[in-house]
């Protein structure tokens, strides 16, 4: 199948062929929702399956999201959200304050966007308030918080805290990651989830919703 | 005489050193961190200083992972924590003419603490791997990994030239070096690359460390399972890593997950130090550097059980 071809060139990482072959598809008029579907989705699923089996690090699957991103962004404005039940569930995703270090949240971002859940994304060195006024706001279902440093990890905390002393956290379910994260962590500070990489964060939330 | 037998068996069966750095002896001396990082003689009396604190059995000259980067132009604020705010870009990696170069107060505070201690003394250096990765921008030379490795070649042997001669400027005073690696765990790159980029360089730097007589460890955070046999071939006399299960011939440095510093309670550090002591030949320490907000009790705690055990 013609749309196999965008998965094909996911996998191996090749963004302009992306692009190319997403424009070249809309022009003959296959429809945005199977290149998005078939395409994109797919691609990044086996990426995914790559990574869980140790066959593909960081640097691919980087090179991956943003492979996607090149057709994903072509698509996603011609796709109608009824039709593709694009907003499975909203998700707030950010990396927590003092942190800058973006790669991972940025990664976790794409599995959730390729897995169709709207996901409004807060940036990275996100002061606490910022996450609070997200919650009351945008209203998502999910709140992801990553975290690269020791030092920085325990605003995660603080967050569900605020948001229990606010009364907004029966609304929300907050999951965590980053590389000092651990369950046991996550659990002592309240939290609803951990995942360990960006695909077992896209499980966890699968779960949650 | 700095030898590894010193730093095992200097009082005890296991030589015990969570890795307390910098961030964390200054504020037990409620002294700016920013003060200490710009001066090697307030550096040295903060690690002296957490050195009589907790009695451990080696003293680590560390600050934040990016002394070598900012030297080479890049970036560094401290909020208190140091972030690298800005790389330089890949095609001027050319050192710049107004850059801030901490590596003399560095070699001055490890000058200090070595004539005054009587245990080893060892500075924290960046391997050029990751050395590189800072100086292009972490997700920038994670894309060059794949798309540009001749490129990549480039600017790790620029790293590994820089850190050649910072390591010639620390054997000239005797000091022994662990050379911290994280960016080339396989938690980040494959295997492969691993061996096609990172390995080498390592290996140049602790030969050129054991060539002068002194101590070379290496310090990897994240998963190493699958290129352990690599490290252990690497030549280091002493292996850092998170996971301290995988057979070695090198001597392990571990133990304690730097969540249970942190974290954690009495029980939980006293457990993990009980299982890393079923294995042979361990340097008994914390996986990664103590949190500088760790709570001084636990850090006793792990002293305290360990040189009991």
């Amino acid at each position: 199948m013609e749309v196999e071809k965008i998965k094909k060139a996911i996998v191996e990482l090749d963004e302009v062929t992306v692009k190319n072959l997403v424009e070249q598809m809309l022009k003959e008029g296959i429809a945005p929702e199977e290149i998005l579907k078939k395409g994109l989705i797919a691609g990044m699923k086996e990426v995914g399956e790559l990574f869980a089996r140790k066959d593909y690090f960081v640097p691919e699957v980087l090179l991956a999201s943003e492979a996607f991103y090149a057709g994903f962004n072509i698509v996603q404005p011609l796709i109608k959200v009824s039709q593709f039940n694009f907003q499975k569930a909203k998700i707030a995703i950010g990396v927590v304050e003092g942190d800058i270090h973006d790669i991972g949240k940025n990664i976790v971002k794409v599995m959730f966007e390729a897995s169709g859940y709207k996901v409004v994304d807060l940036g990275r060195d996100v002061p606490t308030q910022k996450f609070i006024k997200a919650i009351e706001n945008e209203k998502p279902q999910i709140l992801a918080l990553s975290s690269l440093m020791t030092t920085t990890m325990m605003h995660m905390e603080e967050i569900i805290t605020i948001l229990e002393e606010k009364n907004l956290r029966k609304d929300v379910k907050v999951i965590v990651g980053g590389a000092p994260v651990n369950e046991d962590f996550a659990k002592k500070i309240g939290a609803d989830g951990y995942g360990e990489d960006a695909f077992a964060a896209l499980k966890v939330v699968e779960r949650l919703t | 005489m700095n030898t590894l037998e010193e730093v095992l068996k200097r009082r005890r069966k296991f030589a015990v050193f969570p890795i307390v750095c910098a961030d964390h002896c200054a504020r037990l001396l409620n002294m700016n961190f920013g003060d200490v990082i710009n001066d090697g003689e307030k550096l040295a009396q903060v690690l002296d200083y957490g050195y009589k604190t907790y009695g451990y059995d080696m003293v680590l000259v560390f600050c934040d992972p990016y002394v070598e980067a900012e030297a080479l132009g890049c970036e560094v604020e401290f909020t208190p924590y140091p972030r690298l705010i800005k790389a330089l870009w890949l095609n001027s990696v050319e050192t710049k003419s107004e850059r801030i170069d901490r590596t003399g107060e560095i070699i001055n505070a490890a000058k200090l603490l070595k004539d005054k201690l009587t245990v080893p003394v060892f500075v924290s250096i960046k391997g050029p791997f990751s050395l590189a990765a800072f100086l292009v921008g972490i997700e920038n030379f994670l894309r060059m990994l794949i798309k540009s490795e001749k490129k990549v070649k480039e600017i790790i042997d620029h790293a590994l030239g820089f850190q050649m001669g910072y390591l010639k400027r620390l054997l000239l005073i005797g000091v022994n070096v662990f050379i911290g690696d994280p960016l080339s765990s396989t938690s980040v790159v494959s295997p492969k690359i691993f061996t096609n980029f990172a390995y080498e360089p390592l290996k140049k730097l602790v030969k050129k460390a054991k060539d002068h007589g002194v101590i070379a460890g290496i310090h990897i955070c994240g998963d190493t399972r699958p290129i352990i046999s690599m490290l252990d071939r690497v030549g280091a006399d002493i292996l850092s890593i998170e996971d301290i299960t995988p057979e070695t011939k090198t001597l392990k440095m571990g133990g304690v997950k730097t969540d249970t510093i942190l974290n954690g309670n009495r029980t939980k550090i006293e457990y993990e130090i009980k299982e890393a002591l079923k294995q042979p030949y361990l340097l008994l320490s914390t996986s990664c550097d103590v949190p500088m907000e760790t709570n001084p009790e636990n850090i006793k705690a792990m002293m305290n059980y360990g040189i009991n055990s």
